[in-house]
């Protein structure tokens, strides 16, 4: 019987709800087509310090069987230990299936992990279906305008990190809590008893206004805009709304053209506003993850192609900075 | 020390891969600051895994002030697993004893962003994507990075050299390559390898690529038709029928 196995999510001794996601599809795995006849069982995993209280947690939430991974130097997530402690317990399970976030600490140790088990892996999954030969994932390619589809080559494990958003976590209905077994595997470092990375702290970078989590109307620019200059068309843009925030893309904060409190995305602000205008932005999952709970998008972009059309409300096809020249004129009439 | 920077040609017109053009600048950085600071020599290596016509993104790294250019010369056919290209990469990575290894945090094409770590497991090297910022090594050979978490958070990590690492955008403004280092660039030679003399039997490939497919829409995409006031017009209407305006 083979196991799919799920690694919990775990930050600063909390659960992040991706852990929720993960489940869902480690659901949607176990109950495919060419699986459901092995009846293979899903096992999550939680690796941390002193992992009961966590453990028991998930497995109440999820009523799924809970391995606490118990790592006594695991104090902050480093890599390093994640790699040498999973690949040890894992090996040993032999599963089908080892699924991670697709997040910066997934993506940080699920390729090295997968490497260590000789696995298959595949990273950034956005879609799982099945055909007669099997599952198969989907990721996003080229800037995100298309989608990839692979499948395993071998029978080897697969490794997947799964994209934030991808599945919605179940609904628990009372039940049964999943049983709680505590593993403990300590920290050995490779080399003279040293470990090779060393967590010293973790910082935030404090957002220096709220107003656009608050806002109700942003105006967001992207790489479309192409000079700084150019940014005046989006502040005029703005000013049109009663009262808008400027929201952008984050290349255009990794150029210094606008402050961090600016930035929309999985690494800045996540916004619900009434309405979003993206303007010359492509549509990065990235920057996507951002702005999922606006009510209303529209997006002017001069490639019809661009992927951010497939998750607008309303799409105009037009150069940005023409488009915001002809709108201003028509709103003074 | 001894740093190697993975570049990748992505795109249309043959770019060099926007996270690897903030990796070199980060190595060239590296380079300038240890020099001042401890005066100590630097070496900043490239290698590229891609078609011939790859061998210009080299030259472009010359012009920035790179080294020594590797390039391993393949002509893949749609697909090649990130595991291939990291076994391709190690090669090279082996033929000196390279301190740091950087490359982005992914590719703008296949963007998998698990070449740098797969690399650095298969050397046996520790590891740190989306680094953000990186202070000079220590005698000790550690050098202090920050990782990029989500939300504004960031990770400070010291880490044992050699080490890879893969560079977040927003760390640096990468140079323009210099018109007197291309024209000298002119002279340095690139160290090309087929990939057939580096691996008589093929690195099997761990995936099976089936095709590419459109992304599911998740809103309705309704497309405003018409000349460019039209569109303006339709716009202001629509924004004014929700009380937006
Ligand atoms: C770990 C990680 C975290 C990230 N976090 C974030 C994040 O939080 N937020 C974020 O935004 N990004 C983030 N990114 C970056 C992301 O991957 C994309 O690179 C980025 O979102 C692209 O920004 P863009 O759409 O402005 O630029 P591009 O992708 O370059 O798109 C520019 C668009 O403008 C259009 N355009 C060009 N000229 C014009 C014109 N004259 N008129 C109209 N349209 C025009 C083009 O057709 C194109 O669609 C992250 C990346 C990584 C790897
Ligand atoms: N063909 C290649 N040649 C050189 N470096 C590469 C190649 N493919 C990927 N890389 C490096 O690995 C990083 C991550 O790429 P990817 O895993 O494709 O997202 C890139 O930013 C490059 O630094």
């Amino acid at each position: 019987m083979k196991q799919i196995l799920v690694i919990a999510e775990i930050f600063a001794g909390q659960i992040r709800p991706i852990t929720w996601e993960l489940v869902t599809a480690a659901r949607k795995i176990k109950n495919s087509p060419g699986l459901k006849q092995l009846s293979p069982t899903i096992q999550i995993i939680v690796p941390a310090d002193n992992p009961a209280l966590l453990s028991e947690k998930i497995a109440k939430q999820t009523g799924i069987d809970v391995i606490g991974l118990q790592i006594p130097e695991l104090k902050n997530y480093t890599s390093e230990i994640y790699i040498y402690c999973l690949e040890q317990l894992i090996k040993k399970i032999d599963p089908s299936h080892v699924l991670a976030a697709h997040t910066s600490q997934g993506q940080d140790f699920a390729p090295g992990l997968a490497l260590g088990l000789n696995a298959v892996a595949i990273s950034g999954v956005n879609g799982i279906r099945s055909d007669e030969n099997g599952l198969i994932y989907s990721r996003p390619v080229f800037n995100n305008t298309r989608n990839q589809m692979l499948r395993p080559a071998s029978n080897r494990p697969v490794t997947l990190t799964l994209m934030p958003g991808t599945f919605k976590p179940d609904e628990r209905k009372d039940g049964e809590p999943g049983r709680v077994d505590i593993r403990k595997i300590p920290f050995a470092p490779a080399v003279c008893g040293k470990e090779h990375i060393q967590h010293c702290r973790t910082v935030k970078k404090i957002f220096e206004d709220q107003t656009l989590e608050e806002a109700k109307v942003i105006i967001a620019a992207g790489r479309g805009i192409k000079e700084k200059e150019e940014l005046k068309s989006i502040l005029k843009f703005a000013q049109c709304f009663p009262t808008a925030a400027v929201g952008a893309s984050r290349p255009l904060v990794d150029m210094n053209w606008l402050g961090y409190q600016h930035q929309i995305g999985i690494t800045g602000a996540t916004v619900a506003p009434k309405l979003y205008i993206a303007c010359g932005i492509s549509g990065s999952s990235q920057h996507l993850a951002g702005i999922k709970d606006a009510e209303f998008v529209v997006s002017i972009n001069k490639n019809p192609q661009a992927p951010i059309f497939r998750h607008s409300d309303v799409c105009i096809i037009a150069d940005i900075i023409e488009f915001i020249g002809t709108f201003l004129k028509k709103q003074e009439i | 020390m001894k740093i190697l920077v993975c570049i990748k040609q992505v795109g249309s017109e043959g770019e060099v891969n926007r996270f690897d053009a903030h990796a070199l600048e980060e190595a060239l950085d590296l380079k300038d600051r240890f020099e001042t600071q401890l005066s100590e020599s630097v070496t900043v290596d490239v290698v590229t895994v891609g078609p011939v016509e790859a061998a210009r993104i080299i030259k472009r790294a010359f012009g920035m002030g790179a080294d020594t250019g590797y390039h391993i010369v393949a002509e893949d056919p749609e697909y090649v697993s990130p595991f291939v290209t990291a076994t391709r990469l190690a090669s090279a990575a082996k033929k000196r004893p390279y301190d740091l290894i950087l490359t982005g945090i992914m590719s703008t094409d296949m963007m998998t962003g698990q070449t740098g770590p797969m690399l650095a497991k298969i050397m046996g090297l520790p590891c740190a994507t989306a680094v953000i910022k990186t202070n000079l090594p220590t005698n000790d050979n550690l050098i202090e990075v920050e990782r990029e978490l989500e939300n504004g958070f960031r990770d400070c990590l010291k880490i044992r050299m050699p080490a890879v690492l893969t560079i977040q955008a927003g760390i640096n403004t990468p140079r323009y390559p210099r018109l007197s280092k291309m024209l000298a660039a002119g002279q340095k030679e690139i160290k090309t390898f087929k990939e057939t003399d580096i691996f008589p039997e093929p690195i099997e490939e761990r995936e099976i690529y089936i095709g590419l497919a459109l992304p599911e829409k998740t809103r309705s995409g309704r497309v405003l038709e018409g000349s460019l006031p039209d569109k303006a017009e339709q716009l202001l209407a629509l924004l004014k029928e929700k009380d937006l305006i």
